[in-house]
């Protein structure tokens, strides 16, 4: 789906093809190892899914960029979570969030050197459709809420399909999602999701890692994100593998939306 | 600090060695001197990535900390030299430097003293393990970490990063003579620098301190000896920093001696060369480089210079180096193999530094201003082989001294009306002229009758009685529109679905404006407490201002209920309260500015889709060649422009400007998608950064967010007019071309006649569409397919014939 449709040529919408092609993508699995491109084949149509980045050019400084995403209601946190991990500070007076911005990061995930780009979103479900724009590539999402808003958590699990949707990843299924209840700074009294609901939640969807955090009071988010980076990382990593064998359902479909310069 | 010394247990410790700080121990740490303990010191400040730089090659380079540690302070003063009353401090201070590979479990401390943003002495005290001190350095270098007693320190040679030299450096020099290795800051990689830098930059966009010289690392270090300690910038070299200097040092070397600039030979020549072992960079850095040198004597000629580079040529930074405008000292060390490693090899210094050329150059733009362009100044860019963006410049250059104009006051407005009747005695066309090019008073109210007028609040022919008329019924229904919502959600008149819907669209708009604006004061602070006590600013209060946002913004919902509180609408309301001050005439001018702007917030974005396909092919047709750029860096969706568009740039400038570029783009003086061209006018003045250094969506998006806070909005008026005036000829061009009858080759798109003819009406000074009709008989029939440029086929499509038109097509239809 493009921003600027008329640009585009006539494609489907993600909408429509998703089902279907998680379909043929656990079907292919059994015969992935057939699957093999003559090399510079295989090349330009990775390059097109993913130009390979480093943030550096010089070899020896190699280093991965990993890009994550922030999602989750209006005025859970996003903004303030990446601005702590990033910056270490809080502010109460951030601005709701207009488009969309992100930080980057240098960290050691086991003596790797990594850059992490944090993508912050509107949080208002309206501009949800204009994700797409950087979604893609995405190998972490962060789906956030605020455990005194029980409306944010029961969004979750739409903001998790709509990523999927939009993001598209190779395997859905294996998709890493990290899950954050921001906000435990506040009384108690006010707590709408208690940590056993939460989890709960969290283990239905395929054991999400699940944090509690207070942006606020910079508690759990230094922990909270170095999960979100070793996933990221290992998505990372597992992206590059499982390249080798692209299937060709998604070569075709993801060529043929390469081809509308959104 | 205050805590008594206590004499240091034995038996002694063997070595330095840590990690036994435990909770207690916290106030028992100990004189390192003496190396007796095992406990630890007090890390006060600290700053990451200060390298060592043993080799020449950049492979060698030790990455470490510079820090300064306290540790507990002698019983008596030990070192007898200085004259300073402070010594006794300095005496339990330590200068350190200490290499990240060896710091085990405190690396972790020393990041977090880092980030510490503490502008005063550091709230917290953080313990590390201590560190051997030492006032002579023989180890090999970077092999150990050192640590010197200030006391002991004479002078700090401190060369900040220049043209000749990209790391700035410091060298400890001891009253024993030694010298230590030259520690040299890498900024662009210090998380805590580029913090700072930022802020700096955020605040005032002046990456400079008072001297003419980037804000860097080294800064922070004499910030902090400062603290403690006198240190005095030597007049005789200015390079040199003496620590707790005596009344002799003082009179050779201190600020009463020749207030010459390092020209002078002197005394400090021993501690220059002292700088020796730390480098080949050190004949070279002994003396001022003559680049900063020139740049201090004559800032503003060399900024001149600069500015030339910048606007005339602006390429990169191998064409500055053949560039024979370029001082000789800038062009060399553009050729300078180090240079040109350091553009390849950071991303964020390539453009750091582009961005910092265009600061200089935006500086000098306004110091130009107050020149005349003079027949010379044309002639000579005359002569350059200018390109098209030269030309505009010049446009723009002309433009701001032909139309400069006062800003509209209080007096003069009241003279266009009648003084009986309170009706317009000018056109509307003429006041618009007014507004636009000369924006209103922002101080003697007059934005409070003007904008109502501008937000079709008030017809344009209206008389005065009218007019209070009109708005005594205004105040009547916006009463009666705040009763609906009021009755369903306080009075619990509604069903249950309805009531959840509006506590639903409250909790939007209150999160909202809770942050919008709040730093204007009228929005500051809570001085009441919430009305609810089951909202999530129960706690936090609110103020009464707040509360009528809050109001407005559910009233509007009740106005227009299929719209629904989108975000983004809380910061077009808050200039518009701000200005009116009354929450009646404020929502009218809301609704009047959501008619034209109610297209951005639909639920299927179609309105901001169609803006950003009509900047598309505006900046297609305007320039190409950064089109393709834009293109190859995936950023064709011109998404980094959805905020802009959104609020109007409400983001982007600080609030006075927003004001003033509101009140512009409300007159639809040009056209009613001016701010579209204000949006080619950021990207056009960013053009060469965008060309040259940001080759991915990602790269673009943050630059265009980063530039928030950092524009100057009247050059950019000037730039946005000017492009418009080369749009309206290109079109008129392509129109001429197009109804020049020749063999119908080409078959393309084209647009339909009626809007076709309203831009050959003339200058698009139509002012409805339909006004012109007559004229399409001019026009060859459409079958009549004209072939154009074949290798650039240029059509003007509806969606940019839009962009010619005054009136306002997708305005919200009022329901009367």
């Amino acid at each position: 789906m493009c921003i600027i449709e008329s640009r585009c040529n006539p494609t489907p919408t993600p909408e429509h093809y998703l089902p279907s092609r998680l379909q043929l993508f656990l079907g292919s699995a059994t015969s992935l190892q057939v699957h093999f491109y003559p090399l510079h084949l295989w090349w330009s149509i990775h390059f097109s899914l993913k130009p390979p980045r480093q943030t550096d050019t010089m070899a020896s400084r190699k280093k991965v960029l990993l890009k994550v995403i922030i999602l989750g209601d209006s005025g859970v946190g996003k903004t303030s979570l990446m601005n702590q991990y990033v910056n270490k500070k809080f502010s109460g007076s951030y601005k709701a969030t207009i488009g969309a911005d992100f930080l980057t990061k240098e960290v050691l995930v086991d003596d790797r050197l990594v850059t992490m780009q944090i993508w912050d979103t509107a949080g208002q479900e309206r501009f949800q459709s204009l994700g797409v724009a950087f979604y893609r590539g995405a190998d972490c999402c962060v789906l956030v809420y605020d455990v005194n808003n029980s409306k944010s958590f029961e969004a979750l699990d739409s903001w998790r399909d709509e990523f999927l949707i939009q993001a598209s990843p190779r395997d859905p299924e294996s998709f890493p999602f990290v899950v954050i209840g921001n906000k435990i700074d506040v009384e108690e009294n006010k707590r709408m999701i208690s940590s056993k609901r939460a989890m709960t939640f969290c283990q239905s969807k395929g054991n999400i890692p699940y944090f509690e955090t207070s942006a606020k009071e910079a508690v759990n988010v230094e922990q909270a994100f170095e999960v979100i980076a070793r996933s990221a990382l290992a998505q990372e990593e597992a992206e590059e593998f499982s390249g080798e064998f692209s299937d060709p359902i998604n070569i075709h479909l993801d060529n043929e939306r390469d081809g509308c310069a959104c | 600090m205050a805590a008594k010394y206590t004499p240091p247990a034995s038996p002694p410790s063997p070595s330095a060695s840590f990690y036994d700080v435990s909770d207690e121990d916290e106030d028992e740490y100990n004189t390192i001197a003496h190396q007796q303990s095992r406990k630890g010191v007090k890390l006060l400040y600290s700053k990451s990535k200060v390298y060592v730089h043993p080799t020449a090659s950049s492979k060698d380079n030790i990455a470490g900390f510079i820090a300064l540690v306290q540790q507990k302070p002698p019983p008596a003063p030990v070192h007898s030299a200085g004259s300073s009353p402070s010594n006794n401090e300095a005496a339990s201070l330590l200068l350190a430097w200490v290499p990240e590979t060896s710091l085990g479990d405190a690396y972790d401390t020393y990041v977090k003293v880092d980030l510490c943003d503490d502008v005063s002495a550091p709230r917290q005290r953080y313990l590390v393990p201590p560190l051997p001190a030492t006032t002579t350095y023989r180890d090999p270098i970077g092999l150990y970490s050192f640590a010197v007693p200030v006391s002991e320190i004479y002078s700090l040679l401190v060369r900040p990063p220049s043209f000749g030299w990209w790391f700035g450096s410091l060298v400890i020099n001891t009253r024993s003579g030694d010298s230590f290795p030259a520690l040299f800051f890498h900024d662009s990689e210090c998380e805590s620098t580029i913090l700072q830098k930022k802020k700096r930059v955020k605040e005032s966009f002046d990456p400079f301190d008072n001297e003419g010289s980037l804000f860097w690392g080294g800064d922070e270090v004499l910030r902090w000896l400062r603290r403690y300690v006198d240190v005095e910038r030597s007049s005789v070299d200015r390079n040199i920093y003496l620590i707790n200097p005596s009344d002799e040092d003082q009179l050779s070397f201190g600020r009463a001696a020749i207030p010459g600039d390092g020209s002078t030979v002197s005394k400090a020549q021993p501690e220059a060369t002292a700088a020796g072992p730390s480098g080949g960079a050190a004949p070279r850095d002994a003396s001022m480089d003559p680049f900063m040198k020139t740049l201090k004597e004559t800032r503003w000629k060399v900024l001149e210079h600069l500015s030339k580079i910048t606007t005339f040529t602006r390429r990169t930074a191998n064409d500055i180096a053949e560039n024979p405008r370029i001082p000789p000292q800038m062009r060399r060390l553009m050729k300078n193999p180090e240079i040109q490693t350091l553009q390849d090899e950071f991303d964020s210094a390539r453009i750091y530094l582009a961005r910092w050329a265009m600061s200089i150059a935006e500086q000098s733009e306004k110091e130009r201003k107050q020149r005349i362009w003079t027949a010379q100044d044309v002639l000579e860019s005359e002569n350059s082989s200018v390109g098209e963006f030269e030309i505009l410049e010049l446009e723009t250059g002309n433009l701001a001294l032909r139309e400069r104009r006062k800003t509209l006051s209080l007096e003069e407005w009241e003279g266009f009306f009648d003084p009986t009747s309170g009706r317009l005695q000018i056109t509307e066309e003429e006041v618009k002229e007014r507004i636009f090019h000369g924006g209103i008073d922002p101080n003697d109210g007059t934005r409070k009758e003007a904008w109502l007028f501008l937000l079709g609040v008030y017809p344009w022919d209206s008389s005065r009685e009218e007019r209070q008329a009109l708005m005594n019924s205004k105040r009547d229904e916006y009463i009666r529109l705040k009763g609906g919502w009021w009755e369903r959600l306080v009075e619990g008149n509604s069903t249950t679905e309805e009531f959840e819907h509006w506590k639903e669209q409250r909790n939007r708009i209150e999160k909202d404006v809770h942050r919008t604006d709040r730093t204007i004061p009228l929005f500051a602070g809570e001085d009441i407490p919430h009305p609810d006590p089951d909202s999530p600013f129960a706690e936090t209060g609110t103020n009464v201002h707040l509360e009528q946002m809050k109001d407005m913004l559910l009233t509007y919902n009740e106005h227009n209920p299929d719209l629904g509180y989108v975000q983004g609408m809380s910061d077009l309301l808050a200039p518009l309260y701000a200005v009116m001050q009354d929450d009646a005439v404020a929502f009218w001018a809301f609704v009047g500015y959501m008619d034209r702007m109610e297209r951005n917030y639909l639920r299927d974005q179609s309105g901001m889709r169609s803006q950003l396909l009509a900047l598309d092919q505006l900046v297609q047709l305007m320039d190409p060649q950064l089109y393709l750029h834009l293109q190859s860096a995936d950023s064709t969706n011109f998404f980094f422009f959805f905020r802009m568009l959104l609020v109007w740039y409400k983001r982007e400038f600080e609030w006075s400007d927003t004001l003033r570029l509101w009140e512009t783009l409300w007159t639809d003086y040009f056209s009613s998608s001016f701010h579209l061209f204000i949006a080619v006018a950021i990207l056009e003045k960013h053009r060469d950064v965008i060309m040259d250094h940001l080759k991915h969506f990602d790269e673009v998006l943050k630059y265009i967010n980063e530039l928030s806070n950092t524009m100057d909005l009247v050059p950019l008026l000037t730039r946005a007019e000017s492009l418009f005036h080369r749009f309206e000829r290109a079109v008129q061009a392509i129109d001429k071309r197009d109804n020049f009858p020749s063999a119908p080759t080409a078959q393309q798109r084209r647009p339909t006649s009626d809007t076709d003819s309203a831009s050959n009406s003339g200058k698009g000074k139509q002012t409805q569409q339909g006004t012109v009709g007559s004229s399409s008989s001019v026009n060859p029939p459409s079958a009549l397919q004209q072939s154009m440029d074949k290798d650039k086929p240029k059509v003007i499509s509806p969606e940019l014939r839009e962009l010619l038109r005054k009136d306002i097509p997708w305005r919200r239809q009022q329901m009367s």
